[in-house]
């Protein structure tokens, strides 16, 4: 934001709907939350209050530990793999002419298609009975079936992933790509840098903010999965791909357990607070101390 | 580097189309034909599948309703948003960069958090089952998004714009609807395309959200796994239909993509 | 260091009919100062790209020392760049950067660690940046990057010639002087070859040995700033450098034939020019009988730049039967005045090209001849 910007709390008046609109959607089923979360209710007539034993029961309870632990599992393959091969794909498209158009379009496709969508497309795609995917890995001789085995489970899953989200860390790292001016390839090329060299020193630095956007968004909204595992595996084999949206969902819809589900929605949205805050101020200070040098 | 580059490009490419392609191949199949043999190159295409989907109203209504919300959320998204982003770049008030990064912590809230109290809050208004409850419960993640995004482009644009209209004597609507907003035409494009993106593709509140008369399409699709079983047929090709108007969208708005990109704002 | 021989070289876009270089031909000296000079769409940034290797000349080729370089890449040129902005490695500190050209080849020169540290700071101290050392490039200004660009391009002892494209557009005008007295005494003290691009004329000719004035994709004339400036062998030459630059006028159009004739200018001659500091102005006398180079006319402007003993000088402009002239010198006149313009010294062209240098003779010497006569 510019600095030299007028001070005037008129403005106000300008964010009003959007206050409005975001209490109505945020804030009171955020209080709600919070309300139930200290309550122990019955039914709506009978509730009492039971302060933070729902917090405490949640952060013991082994299920919810054991989503926790897939959960970050998951989070972090996805990163490993989406983040370098997003950068790879983007390094790899043509810097103008129709088939960066025609490129880019096909990477933005996977992005638009619902969520339950690319469940359905990965299972008809995976299934060893009818899908390309798992047809042709059992006629290569292993015996491939995500329903019954909880590793092949997980490796789709992370296909799926991969296939869904790198397409979001390729379009940021190319829009970063784009603004490298073409001088300093070509200083780079005169100076004799290596291939890797340019990467490193020439493209890194300009990828730097829309990275730590890419790293952001996708630690936030894979830690958020519900839709894809809940269509292609159901969460099984067994837990094995049960995630804590997956066990949050069942646990609010599905045995309405008010107290408890309210307290693990708010702990849950604490985690992806802390989570963002810690790798934002990380990376933060880092450039902090770049610029303590003088 | 540069060609392993090009070379992870290419098997990428071919990584994300391979799946589409088996979706289109199953969608032009009839089911028997899909459970009898295993085919790479359908032998037998037919559209029998499309048919169905077309003449059954359970389908095409389905797609309107989901449609229809997705059309109400960006329009409200874009509505309440862009007076919000033309102060955030324009002035400073009281409490704005709070304001500002509360908005944004909005859309690190996993929507699972919100549908107990969701479901409870739109059954008590009487909003439930209408595309309403929807586009207001996909509001939560795509209005502060729109501020962002919004923000980002019109902070690029010089004040001096403002100044000159007002040199010039148009009053502030005027300055707003007929220079501000087409000068931002493509910022609106982007906008539009990740509100669309969100609210499309999104079930879980949808789901919740929606009874037996506003059931989107989305949601059919689930419902048609569990209940009529596996017609794969239909199922592939209403999911190939799912994919349609994101590229629609993408297509409108492809020349602002990178940019609305660079800003790193999405 | 090494000697560059452009052999016939010229470029044209593929499905461009029209070359944006036309083949020229050009020696530049090892361990010379070599200007490009040339409004924009000259040619001069494509003969710049020729030679950093970006493009691959059409006709024609490079020779570095005898070696056909015209295919090989940049780096295997083993030439260095100065952009118009600072181009540095933003991750890197002052040191890292200077030293990135000799790092990057270590495996190939035979740089040690403690090479490339004495090397960084002989550089460092040539340009003062000692203290910079530690810095990123991002907490320096415009001019001192661009001075850690230019450290950087000068890094390897070796390096056959260091290309220089505008290299002062970006630095504020303040230090812009402060910046090419840097790179004029650098390129003395070290005896690097450099080629200097550029469409200003003052940063042209108080940096080069030699200059090369192009439009249109030619080189119109490659000689000394001097020689450039006194001599021009076309008339763009004469026109570009200079400000203002010289008056033409067409032969047929002004004076009689006798004037010129009497004057020494060849019959088949078109034009003549003559700069404005080569011509004085005089109050109109009824009798001339003087044979100069001479015209009536009007007094439009003038512009004053300072003074000379007390007395104002400048630029007049006058329009006269010759068309709009400018006169440099004292300024002894005022907007209307009738006055006459006398030329002491001027060009003559054909086709554009340069004729011959004609000083006007003196009266006396006129009168003497024609009394022989």
């Amino acid at each position: 934001m510019a600095t030299n910007k007028p001070y005037d709390n008129r403005a106000w008046l300008g964010v009003l709907p959007v206050l409005l609109i975001v209490a109505f959607s945020a804030v009171i089923p955020l209080m709600t939350v919070v309300n139930y979360s200290v309550q122990d209710i019955l039914d709506f007539n009978s509730r009492f209050y039971v302060g933070l034993d729902w917090y405490r029961e949640t952060l013991q309870d082994p299920r919810f530990i054991d989503a926790f632990g897939r959960q970050v599992l998951f989070s972090f393959s996805v990163l490993a793999i989406e983040i370098p091969l997003g950068i790879l794909v983007a390094r790899g498209l043509p810097k103008s002419g129709v088939w960066t158009s025609i490129l880019l379009i096909l990477l933005a496709v996977p992005l638009l298609i619902p969520w339950n969508v690319v469940g359905t497309i990965w299972q008809i795609y995976a299934r060893s009975d009818i899908g390309l995917l798992g047809v042709g890995l059992n006629e290569l001789g292993l015996a491939f079936n995500y329903t019954s085995n909880p590793t092949h489970a997980w490796l789709t899953l992370i296909a799926m992933d991969v296939w869904h989200w790198t397409s979001l860390v390729a379009l940021l790292s190319f829009a970063g790509l784009t603004s490298v001016p073409p001088a300093y390839y070509q200083a780079a090329e005169l100076d004799g840098a290596s291939k890797w060299q340019v990467f490193r020193y020439v493209e890194m630095p300009r990828l730097g903010g829309v990275l730590v956007i890419a790293v952001l968004l996708r630690l936030m909204d894979s830690f958020m999965i519900y839709t894809e595992p809940f269509v292609l595996t159901g969460g099984g084999p067994g837990n094995a791909t049960t995630f804590l949206s997956q066990y949050l969902a069942t646990m609010a819809v599905g045995q309405f357990d008010l107290g408890p589900a309210a307290a693990f929605s708010v702990i849950y949205f604490l985690f992806i607070l802390l989570f963002c805050w810690i790798f934002y101020n990380s990376v933060m200070s880092d450039d902090n101390e770049a610029q303590h040098h003088d | 580097m540069t060609s392993v580059s090009r070379w992870v490009l290419v098997f990428y490419c071919i990584y994300l189309l391979l799946p589409l392609y088996w979706l289109m191949t199953m969608a032009l199949r009839s089911n028997s034909d899909i459970t009898g043999k295993f085919e790479v190159i359908p032998s037998n295409p037919t559209l029998v599948n499309f048919a169905e989907i077309f003449s059954n109203p359970i389908w095409y209504q389905a797609f309107g309703n989901s449609l229809s919300y997705v059309i109400l959320n960006t329009l409200i998204s874009i509505c309440v948003a862009l007076p919000a982003a033309y102060v955030f770049s324009r002035y400073r008030f009281l409490g704005d960069r709070q304001l500002f990064f509360w908005l944004l912590t909005n859309r690190m809230a996993p929507p699972a958090v919100f549908l107990l109290p969701f479901f409870q809050l739109y059954s008590s208004i009487g909003l439930f089952d209408t595309p309403l409850a929807v586009a207001l419960a996909h509001c939560l993640f795509t209005v502060p998004l729109s501020v962002w995004i919004l923000e980002g482009f019109m902070s690029g644009v010089p004040s001096e714009v403002d100044e000159m209209a007002k040199i010039d004597g148009h009053s502030f609507p005027y300055f707003f609807f007929r220079v501000f907003i087409p000068i931002n035409r493509g910022a609106i494009g982007v906008t539009l395309f990740f509100c669309f993106m969100f609210s499309w593709v999104e079930l879980l509140l949808a789901r919740t959200l929606t009874g037996s008369t506003t059931k989107p399409i989305v949601v059919v699709m689930t419902r048609t796994v569990s209940a009529s079983g596996l017609d794969w047929g239909v199922l592939a090709a209403a999911g190939a239909l799912t994919v349609v108007p994101g590229i629609i969208v993408v297509w409108f708005v492809r020349k602002h993509l990178v940019k609305g990109f660079a800003l790193g704002r999405v | 260091m090494a000697t560059i021989m452009l052999d016939e070289l010229g470029f044209a876009y593929p499905g461009v009919l029209e070359p944006t270089l036309l083949p020229l031909s050009l020696e530049i000296k090892d361990g010379e100062a070599f200007a490009l000079l040339g409004a924009s769409g000259a040619g001069k940034t494509t003969l710049l790209n020729l030679l950093s290797g970006l493009l691959v000349p059409t006709t024609g080729r490079i020779l570095f020392d005898g070696v056909d370089v015209s295919t090989q890449s940049g780096s295997q040129r083993n030439l260095a760049q100065v952009f118009q902005f600072p181009v540095l490695y933003e991750s890197l500190c002052v040191a890292d950067n200077l030293a990135f050209p000799l790092r990057a080849r270590k495996a190939t020169n035979g740089f040690s660690a403690s090479d490339i540290q004495a090397r960084v700071a002989k550089i460092a101290g040539e340009l003062s940046i000692e203290n910079l050392l530690k810095l990123k490039p991002k907490t320096l200004s415009l001019f001192e990057k661009q001075l850690v660009a230019i450290g950087r391009a000068l890094m390897r002892p070796n390096v056959s010639v260091v290309l220089l494209d505008e290299p002062l557009t970006a630095v504020e005008p303040r230090t812009k002087w402060q910046l090419r007295q840097s790179l004029k005494r650098l390129q003395e003290e070290l005896g690097v070859t450099m080629i200097y691009v550029t469409h200003d004329q003052t940063e042209a000719l108080t940096f080069a040995d030699r200059v090369a004035v192009m439009a249109d994709g030619r080189i119109l004339q490659t000689a000394s700033p001097q020689q450039v400036y006194e001599h021009p062998a076309h008339e763009f030459v004469g026109f570009f450098i200079g400000s203002p630059g010289m008056n033409f006028v067409a032969i047929k159009s002004a004076g009689s034939e006798q004037m010129y004739a009497a004057n020494g200018v060849d019959q088949s001659a078109q034009r003549i020019g003559f700069r404005p500091e080569w011509a004085r102005l005089e109050n109109v006398s009824a009798a001339c009988t003087s044979p100069a180079v001479r015209w009536q006319g009007k007094v439009l402007h003038c512009q004053i730049l300072g003074t000379q003993a007390g007395a104002p000088v400048g630029i007049t402009t006058l329009a006269s039967e010759a068309g709009e002239l400018k006169v440099r010198g004292a300024i002894n006149a005022i907007v209307g005045d009738e006055i006459e313009v006398v030329v002491d010294r001027f060009i003559s062209f054909i086709d554009e090209e340069y004729c011959a240098t004609h000083h006007a003779q003196s009266s006396t010497d006129y009168l003497a001849n024609t009394a022989d006569e």
